[in-house]
């Protein structure tokens, strides 16, 4: 039999191999790119002697294990070296864009969640009525609009029609709490639509089903009432399936507020990312991608955590 | 006659699934009238769509939305059913009725345990008297009540790590936890072994004579019913066809419909006809395994931790299956019968040798519901297994396309004909037919691919009594005809007793016993042999 913290240590070294293969293809990837970060720093003008120059400084001309191994450390203590651009440490400037990225995900997966739940609830009380078959098609059209489409409509409704919510200012979390979460709503909307629509058609068929399981019938027979069903034994037994569902509709959140971010000119990591592109800015761009993946893989791991606390089945084989 | 206190009292229900398109459909239920007496067993048996579930749903008031009672009254103790509003009737469930079902593997709720979907019977009754602990205490004297030696134990444990039987218990526990009058109990063995089988119905009866409950006993299989009921009906089409004594029904049926049901029951192998072929042991065996070890993968973390440990579920199993044979193979749950299919099958890895004579062996499996694929038709599933095999070549022949084409339709619906399905089968869909013709579809899927062993894991363990006969009659006929061999998994000794020359005995991974199968089952070896045969004596007085 498999004990708890074996399963706990086995997914641990899950995690950590995930991650240093993230690692390995990240570097990869940035290494064979062409181009020469320090002819781009240092413009067509530039001598081949000064290009040389700059290449030994930013440690460009070591051999590539060198480098990875290098980068690898630096990134592990949280210190992944200086943009070339921006000039300023790579940490330091993931730090001032992170409140934005990562605030706007929260709030659009707290959307997803308090929307899709009781919808999908009441939806597969009774499945194939009126309700349930208007609730279906909004969920396809929401489903359809991707986010910057989305986006932009908001923007016309909110600028236009209600001129409630301010567009296209970002306040800082230190200084207003409640100005940075008012700005952030309509992007954090914008985003969780298509999720909230895709959230509520697996949470509705994976409800249906369990109303359907054996045992509820058997509990029926206990006496039970159907709320009391509801509760303690359909909502956990679905919410096991969900629990991975949502952890992949959080990841997708994370990477689709880079593009809404562009769009409601908000200072996040989206936009941070793409100028780092344009710029070669390796130390930044791998910075980012890399940061990104770990929240990714983290999120992984805590919803694995999460569905072996929900099913027993899961954690004692 | 003495007068009879009827605990239950049906009278004329007739019962009905109305659709739009259809207001009045031919009832499911028609005139049911009958009686539950005081503190009797009564067993109410019928071939699967006869009705009998709907009955018992009916008296439970857990029928499907979409039934409509048409006409009729239910009567419980003097009070009518039928008008009690809905919380009246849930507030009885449980509490004066009680129930049990057939599959106790999913009738759990997998993420809760035992102890706490038992305390949940307790509170849905509101008894304010009751404290924690006493709740606990009466659970724990129910566990014990059902046979469990450690009912601590099972108290914290999840239904994934009981046993079939063990999670029956729990469920008959939870049935009887507030000493209900009524207990229906709608084929709570089909889904057991024998051995199981024949605890199971000890316990119910000891049950109804020590806490004084009633029961009706639903089962298809009118075998089952003997030394426990002490009354039985017969239900055939939504009605009552037949009702008397166990012993008049069993012994003296007066209703032919009756009689055919004993006749299939018992296999009646002079009435039904069953004609294997003759085997030849001389000749070399279709399929030959030499030293079979496999067992259930563990993921890489699981081998680095624990490198010796032994997961193996088989051990060292060996065994040939001879041409024209009908090998059985049999063994209670969890002794590896499945397991050993599946390393034969080549769809589980395994260390050992197997050795197959021919091109292709074919499988039929347990459940026939979920083998076939409810999107196609059954020309499509008999078209798959016909490309799957190399005689696809050999049946198209040469030509033009539609030449091909009706070749192979004509070889599909031969081989359909043979296995009792007419041509208008070819465009129906999997949820358009019964289990035994789903079950046929299966075979004919087999038998296209002209196999030499075709192996049966438990086909009969999901039919009815009719059709697990007319199957076996199919079983016969292949292969007399076309002398195929067959690899029987089963837990009906009854059924090996009769077609199997030869028998293999399984427990815990490993042959204990092979030989002839009067040898075997007349004069045991084992432990594990004799042990079946007792149960099988117990449940079917053979």
């Amino acid at each position: 039999m498999q004990s708890k913290a074996g399963y706990l240590t086995g997914k641990l070294i899950e995690l950590i191999l995930t991650l240093l293969l993230v690692s390995l293809l990240v570097f990869t990837a940035f290494s064979i790119i062409p181009g020469d970060t320090a002819r781009v720093m240092l413009g067509p003008q530039a001598s081949e002697s000064q290009v040389d120059l700059l290449r030994a400084q930013l440690g460009l001309d070591k051999p590539l294990p060198v480098r990875y191994g290098e980068w690898l450390w630096g990134l592990l203590s949280f210190n992944p070296g200086t943009s070339y651009a921006y000039n300023m440490s790579v940490s330091e400037l993931i730090g001032q864009r992170l409140p934005v990225t990562l605030g706007m995900s929260a709030i659009a997966m707290v959307m997803v969640i308090i929307i899709s739940y009781p919808l999908a609830i009441l939806s597969a009380r009774k499945p194939g009525r009126l309700g349930d078959q208007i609730c279906s098609v909004i969920g396809h059209v929401l489903f359809a609009i991707p986010p910057y489409v989305a986006s932009l409509l908001l923007i016309l409704l909110a600028s236009s029609l209600f001129s409630l919510l301010t567009v296209g200012t970002y306040v800082k979390p230190s200084d207003d709490f409640l100005g940075y979460v008012g700005c952030l709503l309509l992007p954090s909307f914008a985003i969780a639509l298509p999720k909230i629509a895709m959230s509520f058609k697996f949470l509705r068929s994976s409800i249906i089903e369990q109303r359907n399981a054996d045992y509820v019938r058997t509990s029926k027979s206990h006496g039970l009432s159907d709320l009391k069903i509801l509760v303690r034994h359909v909502l956990p037994n679905s919410n096991v399936s969900s629990i991975t569902i949502i952890s992949i509709i959080l990841s997708d959140i994370l990477g689709g507020s880079l593009i809404v971010e562009q769009v409601f000119n908000l200072p996040g990591l989206g936009r941070l990312l793409l100028s780092a592109i344009s710029r070669r800015d390796f130390p930044l761009l791998s910075g980012i991608v890399f940061y990104l993946a770990l929240i990714t893989v983290l999120l992984y791991f805590i919803s694995d955590i999460a569905s072996s606390l929900a099913d027993p089945r899961i954690r004692l084989k | 006659m003495a007068h009879h206190i009827h605990i239950v009292k049906v009278h004329h229900l007739t019962l009905s699934f109305p659709t739009r398109k259809d207001p009045n459909p031919k009832p499911v239920l028609d005139d049911v009238d009958f009686g539950i007496r005081d503190g009797e067993i009564l067993g109410l048996i019928g071939n699967s769509g006869s009705g009998k579930t709907m009955t018992s749903l009916a008296i439970a008031g857990l029928l499907p939305e979409s039934a409509s009672i048409v006409s009729g009254s239910i009567k419980f103790a003097g009070k009518n059913l039928l008008e009690m509003n809905p919380k009246e009737r849930r507030a009885m469930l449980g509490k004066d009725i009680g129930m049990i079902f057939q599959e106790p593997s999913t009738a759990l709720d997998p993420l809760m345990t035992c102890g706490k979907q038992l305390e949940e019977v307790l509170t849905a009754h509101k008894d304010s008297s009751m404290t924690p602990e006493d709740r606990h205490k009466t659970i724990i004297s129910m566990l014990g009540t059902v046979g469990f030696a450690t009912p601590e134990e099972i108290c914290g444990r999840y239904p994934h790590q009981l046993s079939g039987g063990q999670r029956q218990r729990v469920l008959i526990a939870g049935a009887a936890l507030l000493k209900p009058r009524l207990l229906i109990c709608d084929e709570p063995t089909s889904s057991l072994d024998t051995v199981t089988t024949v605890s199971i119905l000890g316990l119910l009866k000891d049950l109804c004579h020590k806490l004084h409950i009633t029961i009706l006993f639903i089962s298809h299989d009118l075998s089952a019913v003997r030394g426990f009921c002490d009354r039985v009906m017969v239900m055939k089409d939504g009605k009552i066809i037949d009702k008397d004594t166990t012993s008049d029904i069993l012994n003296n049926p007066k209703n032919t419909y009756t009689a055919e049901l004993l006749t299939n029951a018992r296999l009646d192998t002079r009435i039904l006809g069953f004609e294997p072929a003759t085997v030849d042991y001389s000749r070399s065996p279709v399929l030959t395994a030499n030293g079979i070890t496999a067992g259930y993968g563990r993921s890489l973390f699981e081998r680095v931790k624990t490198k010796s440990a032994d997961n193996n579920i088989l051990h060292d199993v060996s065994l040939e299956v001879f041409p024209n044979e009908i090998l059985g193979l049999i063994g209670s749950s969890g002794c590896g019968k499945t397991t050993l299919i599946r390393s034969l099958l080549g769809l589980l890895p395994h260390s050992g040798i197997v050795n197959i004579k021919s091109s292709s062996i074919g499988a039929i499996f347990q459940d026939p519901v979920s083998c076939l694929n409810p999107a196609h038709t059954i020309k499509w599933h008999m078209a798959e297994a016909l490309k799957a095999s190399d005689k696809l070549k050999a049946f198209a022949g040469s030509g033009t396309r539609a030449e091909r084409n009706s070749r192979i339709l004509a070889r599909i619906t031969a081989v359909l004909e043979e296995c009792g399905l007419g041509a208008e089968y070819l465009l129906r869909h999997p949820k358009e037919l019964s289990g035994g013709q789903r079950q046929r579809v299966a075979i004919a899927m087999c038998l296209i691919q002209e196999p030499s062993l075709i192996i049966a894991d438990e086909p009969f363990s999901s039919l009815d009594a009719s059709s697990s006969a007319e199957l076996l009659k199919l079983m016969t006929d292949i292969n007399r005809e076309r002398h195929t061999a067959f690899l029987l998994i089963t837990h009906n000794i009854h059924i090996v007793r009769q077609i199997c020359p030869r028998v293999l005995v399984m427990d815990n991974g490993r042959i204990c016993e092979e030989g002839t199968t009067s040898d075997v089952l007349n004069d045991p070896k084992s432990d594990c042999t004799s042990r079946l045969l007792e149960a099988e004596r117990q449940i079917h007085g053979v």
